[in-house]
């Protein structure tokens, strides 16, 4: 049932994946499907670096297209391997696909004592805005009140940068890194908050430069108790 | 719109030899512009473009629009089917809600940040250039500047100082901002962007001098490759008095600094 909670959220990929996990409410009816018995957990990810390479020329041939749409001239010196370059750029950009919560976090969760608060923050994060494929940045800041296991500090990094690294929407980014450190960690609370500006706002349509765009996701303590969430929210305040 | 588009190049061509001739009358002291007449005599491989080749830039004052507003809504949907291969390509799933209409979103985005082809500098001059008796310094400083690269169709944004000596005329002030609006709406390069707009000031007031600054940050080096958050661009184009007098060349970047 938590499950089912998270898939909607965290369901970006294939339609695939919300059929299967509504099948996983019991072990009768789990059917064992060799291309998905390699799931370990409902963040399956639909891409596979080997498939990356394959599925440039695809990528390629369309942005030719969307340059010879434009009125460009593909054939100018400046422009031959653009498609080429656009189209790693854009795998580049949304490579959080490939990579799981559990393939980087596995080793580094440790037991210790400490209750006190720990925070990461200004995590400097990209990501895709998924309705206009235009960048976003800004930066993330997570504080979580361990439980007895803490995490590496990279890691909290390194899960932000699965999570932004797709095509994105604030909202539901700030959340999926709040449930990821939530499920893997079992913390009496997590904080996660991310300030970023957002191109498709800056460069086009409304053209606002200095607008930001603030989220947040409070769980356990940091939702139930003011103080906590004050004491985060002080602490992450940049001077 | 193929027949449009040989269109244009039949008239572009046109114009190009005719234009090379009428520019050996324009102020024989800048050094650009001399090195650009002899390009511009070669023929250009057929290309409906504008804003690539160098020599295109002594053309911008007479240059053919490359594309119109007909256009855009012709070349809509195969830009926005290209970007539904482009969605399945990377894995995602177009039909989910959140994609759903982000192909058209996407396209008429794209057609937006380089709308810099649709427009041409007299258009937008407008008339604006008036007789004053004026010849100190003008500057316009800050002004915030977007663009693509063309290598990688990601965004460059920055800000463009821009600094005139006029021989007895000015220019309106927002026309400088809009003639840094033609040119960075495109697939650009930093370097050409920054010559383009010194030209095409050039071209409309022949002032005494031009000097155009532009600092930018490139997102293809600081959300890929080397990813350096930090890292700024500075490029610069000095013409005319600004080329040969040290003095004034550094007030201008003095005064923008400030």
């Amino acid at each position: 049932m938590e499950y089912q909670k998270v898939t909607d959220v965290s369901a970006t990929c294939n339609g695939n994946i919300v059929s299967e996990l509504t099948c996983r409410t019991g072990f009768a009816e789990l059917s064992i499907e060799t291309t998905k018995a390699a799931v370990q957990h409902f963040n399956e990810t639909s891409r596979k670096e080997a498939e990356d390479e394959s599925r440039l020329p695809i990528l390629e041939a369309a942005y030719t297209t969307i340059l010879r749409g434009l009125g460009e001239n593909t054939d100018r010196q400046g422009l031959l391997r653009t498609p080429l370059r656009a189209a790693k750029a854009m795998q580049f950009f949304t490579k959080g696909y490939h990579e799981t919560i559990y393939d980087i976090l596995n080793d580094a969760i440790f037991d210790e004592d400490h209750e006190e608060m720990v925070i990461v923050k200004d995590i400097d994060m990209f990501s895709l805005c998924e309705h206009h494929l235009v960048p976003f940045f800004g930066k993330v800041h997570i504080g979580y009140l361990p439980n007895k296991k803490v995490v590496g500090l990279s890691k909290l990094a390194r899960i932000v940068e699965i999570y932004s690294r797709r095509l994105q929407v604030q909202e539901r980014l700030t959340k999926q890194i709040a449930m990821a450190i939530s499920e893997a960690l079992q913390p009496a609370g997590v904080a996660v908050v991310i300030e970023a500006a957002h191109m498709c706002m800056m460069m086009r349509g409304v053209q606002k430069m200095n607008s930001r765009t603030v989220t947040s996701s409070m769980l356990g303590s940091f939702r139930e108790d003011p103080k906590t969430r004050k004491e985060f929210l002080t602490l992450t305040k940049s001077a | 719109m193929d027949r449009s588009k040989q269109k244009q190049l039949l008239n572009q061509n046109e114009k190009q030899t005719t234009s090379v001739v009428g520019d050996s009358s324009v102020n024989g002291h800048f050094d650009g512009m001399a090195k650009m007449k002899s390009r511009a005599g070669l023929p250009l491989a057929a290309s409906g473009e504008t804003s690539g080749q160098s020599s295109g830039a002594i053309e911008s004052w007479r240059e053919e629009r490359t594309r119109s507003l007909e256009d855009n809504e012709m070349s809509l949907p195969s830009i926005a089917s290209a970007y539904t291969t482009i969605l399945r390509g990377l894995g995602e799933d177009p039909q989910r809600q959140g994609l759903l209409k982000t192909p058209w979103r996407a396209a008429t985005a794209m057609q937006f940040f380089t709308k810099g082809y649709q427009e041409k500098i007299i258009d937008v001059l407008n008339d604006a250039i008036f007789d004053e008796d004026h010849d100190e310094m003008v500057i316009v400083k800050d002004i915030d500047m977007f663009s693509m690269c063309e290598h990688h169709l990601v965004p460059i944004f920055g800000r463009v100082h821009i600094g005139y000596l006029p021989n007895k005329r000015v220019l309106g002030l927002s026309k400088l901002a809009r003639i840094v609006e033609i040119y960075s709406r495109r697939l650009q390069v930093q370097e050409r962007l920054t010559k383009q707009i010194a030209v095409a000031i050039t071209e409309a007031l022949q002032p005494a001098g031009v000097g155009v600054v532009i600092e930018a940050t490139h997102m293809c080096m600081v959300m890929r490759g080397v990813q350096k958050m930090n890292s700024k661009t500075v490029t610069s184009t000095m013409l005319g008095v600004f080329r040969e007098d040290p003095k004034t060349r550094d007030e201008f970047l003095t005064l923008i600094r400030s």
